[in-house]
């Protein structure tokens, strides 16, 4: 199978063209890297990680085309702070905040309101804090931690500041989201030799693996409906956004291109999926359609 | 303020600059600049380096079957090479693997950035300063590129070695051996650097006077602006230096502004390298060996950090080591040394250009508690491409685990020598200029 996906690839993996895709609309053109997309739960901003000048913060974007990238946070930091999420009520986020130590990074997980002001310290630096995603209620949050001598998906619970472990295995466990319902957790986990993408209950029960390839896949992420997930995968060689059905069927590749296409995040509506690419050079947001 | 590669202390009057601006280079061809050579396989040298240590097992040398602490989370993908895999980041240079050969079994003498790196650039731990801030025994001994420009010299202003990249940092500490130690200031390395918003900078003409390649155009401006600089360095500045001499010299030529404006290229070019520092510094590196420039070091980053660690992009990933090789090293790396080649081959100018991939080691096997790797010493990689030597080779083995050499350990003063060898520098003439390293050619690659 790698072979074949492999000779696949060869064909494909030559160099990103231009205007494969009719239906993504470019957002963003300011040429910086770009990562870890959020979409606000009104519909109107996307949240993401940049490096520009060689400084990583959190930024946002009216989803209206060519609208100009703002940084988040206000005052900005001096320090790294990246791959954020919204509050389902849309007033708060949750980001990775990096303190240095001389050139040791040392992540923790900050909350800050969604105007970028008023930034505080919800998990302090214990390991390697990152990927915090907000429960639906807003009484918890999932996230990353390396506290264990793994990476493993915690849940914390920010008014008694309960910590739970939700996974437990040798291998990494990242990239959590949640489901808008509350009840299941998507994750991808390289616990089988290489990423897949997994979900479980909020409690870590009843785990499911969901892909089976011999592959990257990586950043699920699901629909508002909960019915479908959204991930990356490199099955075809290179990185391209696929969608399938919570429960792993009905694969559909939504991205085409040459490129790295990575970090999808589903619109309220579930009609649309932002993404990034540098399918035409530079890494930018860009957003496709599902409407027929 | 000045800021040189290295400073000298040879005064140029600024007549003299505009002198050599104006009759020693000005008309004359490329071609007639190049003073008389060795003859070697390779014309030219594009060095980069990867800086901060890659993981060996991440990239071209995977043991899918290590224990799960030690083995990549990536898939193992084939190569063009038989038996031989490569991880899934790197797709673009497995299909290419019959274009480039790759040593496995490197190792080096210390895991300190600072050592290796001195290692790494000039072949031996003479003069090299750690963390421990001690000097090891001995003078620094030139960097690979200097020792090139010594040999392989320019006429007319042109430097015969550039990089293309900042001066390189261990936190805060510069590296030793970047520069020509006692070959002279002539053989210093000329900087040039990728700026994402400014295109190509010219480091050395960061003189805080406003001056920009167009104002250079005008041979009154230039004058009075030279003009400037003395009247500051009568007053105790920094002196006029060669190296500002074939700075305003190089600038003075429309051809050499053209040769560093990556605007001279098509959008889609520049995309195939990808858009990204290093992409565009590969990019800068071949429009200079297309002008016959000896030897280009392109620098990765400046520091061994990743922006986490408030570096620069570099490969020393002690955390966060997967999710950075997914979302940028990996892509990165493949498509911008993919693309190199590719261009390097349509133009005809790989078979006499040698590419050389390199870090200063590798990372530790075992994967730490964050999620990251560890420097490592003991085993690493190297790509090597064009120039002459045998393509779709693997020379060297190392254990199970990527731990140790297995078979034919290298090191980078075997990388060195055989970097020489290419270009035609025999070991006599290194010895004539005290250049030698005591490494070996590696045979099998030529």
């Amino acid at each position: 199978m790698v072979a074949f996906c492999l000779a696949w690839s060869l064909a494909q993996v030559v160099m990103p063209q231009t205007g494969q895709e009719e239906k993504a609309r470019q957002i963003t053109s300011d040429g910086s890297f770009k990562s870890h997309l959020s979409w606000s739960p009104d519909g109107k901003k996307l949240l993401f990680t940049r490096i520009h000048k060689g400084k990583m913060e959190l930024c946002s974007v009216d989803q209206l085309q060519g609208s100009k990238v703002e940084p988040l946070v206000q005052p900005p930091p001096n320090t790294p702070h990246f791959d954020g999420s919204w509050s389902l009520d849309g007033k708060q986020i949750a980001y990775v905040h990096d303190i240095l130590q001389g050139t040791d990074g040392k992540l923790q997980i900050n909350i800050v309101n969604a105007d970028g002001t008023q930034p505080k310290v919800v998990i302090p630096h214990k390991a390697f804090e990152e990927s915090p995603r907000f429960t639906p209620d807003g009484q918890k949050l999932l996230w990353v931690s390396t506290r264990d001598g793994n990476q493993e998906i915690y849940s914390f619970e920010i008014t008694s500041a309960k910590v739970t472990r939700l996974t437990q295995n040798p291998g990494f466990d990242n990239n959590p989201n949640i489901r808008r319902d509350g009840q299941r957790v998507v994750f991808s986990s390289s616990r089988y030799g290489n990423f897949e993408i997994l979900s479980m209950n909020m409690d870590g029960s009843d785990t499911k693996r969901l892909t089976n390839h011999g592959s990257l896949d990586i950043w699920p992420s699901f629909s508002p409906d909960g019915g479908k997930i959204a991930f990356t995968s490199n099955r075809t060689g290179n990185y391209n956004i696929f969608v399938m059905d919570e429960n792993g069927g009905n694969l559909a590749q939504i991205t085409n291109n040459r490129g790295v296409n990575n970090f999808a995040a589903w619109n309220p509506s579930g009609e649309e999926i932002a993404y990034i690419s540098n399918k035409n050079g530079a890494y930018e947001i860009y957003i496709h359609s599902l409407r027929k | 303020m000045l800021t040189l590669g290295a400073k000298t202390s040879i005064p140029v009057s600024r007549r003299g600059a505009i002198q050599i601006g104006a009759s020693a280079i000005l008309g004359m061809s490329w071609d007639r600049l190049l003073a008389q050579a060795p003859t070697g396989s390779a014309k030219s040298v594009i060095f980069l380096w990867l800086w901060g240590g890659p993981s060996q097992l991440d990239t071209f040398d995977p043991k899918p079957n290590a224990p799960s602490e030690f083995r990549s989370p990536f898939a193992n993908i084939p190569t063009k090479i038989p038996g031989v895999h490569f991880t899934e980041l790197f797709p673009m240079l497995a299909h290419r693997s019959d274009h480039f050969s790759l040593l496995r079994s490197m190792h080096t003498q210390s895991n300190d950035h600072g050592v290796a790196g001195t290692i790494g650039l000039t072949g031996s731990i003479a003069g090299a300063v750690g963390l421990d801030g001690k000097p090891r025994p001995g003078q620094a001994r030139p960097t690979l590129g200097s020792t090139v420009a010594k040999v392989r010299r320019m006429q007319g202003g042109l430097p015969s070695f550039l990089v293309v990249g900042g001066k390189l940092h261990q936190g805060k500490k510069p590296i030793i051996g970047e520069n020509s130690g006692f070959l002279g200031a002539s053989c210093d390395p000329f900087r040039l650097e990728f700026d994402e918003e400014k295109g190509t900078r010219v480091n050395a003409l960061d003189l805080g006077q406003g001056l920009t390649p167009e104002r250079l155009d005008d041979r009154q401006r230039l004058a009075g602006a030279l003009d400037d600089i003395e009247r500051k360095l009568q007053k105790g500045a920094s002196p006029w230096t060669e190296q500002m001499q074939q700075a305003y010299a190089l600038l003075l030529r429309p051809e050499s502004r053209k040769m560093f404006d990556l605007g001279q290229e098509t959008p889609a070019m520049r995309d195939r390298y990808g858009r990204t520092r290093f992409g565009q510094s590969c990019l800068l590196a071949r429009r200079l060996v297309e002008k016959k420039v000896p030897f280009v070091q392109v620098n990765w980053s400046d520091h061994v950090e990743a922006e986490e660690d408030a570096g620069d992009g570099g490969w020393d990933h002690h955390y966060r080591n997967f999710q950075i090789m997914v979302d940028r090293h990996g892509p990165w790396l493949d498509r911008s040394i993919s693309t190199l080649l590719d261009d390097l081959r349509d133009r005809g100018l790989l078979e006499s250009t040698l590419v050389v991939a390199v870090g200063e080691f590798g990372r530790t096997p075992k994967i730490n508690e964050k999620a990251g790797r560890d420097h490592w010493e003991h085993c690493y990689c190297a790509l090597v491409a064009g120039g002459g030597i045998k393509p779709g080779r693997v020379i060297g083995t190392s254990d199970a685990r990527a731990e140790r050499p297995a078979e034919r350990p290298l090191t980078p003063a075997d990388l060195g020598a055989t970097i020489h060898q290419a270009l035609g520098i025999t070991s006599e003439q290194s010895q004539s200029f005290g250049l030698a390293t005591g490494g070996e050619v590696i045979g099998e690659l030529f």
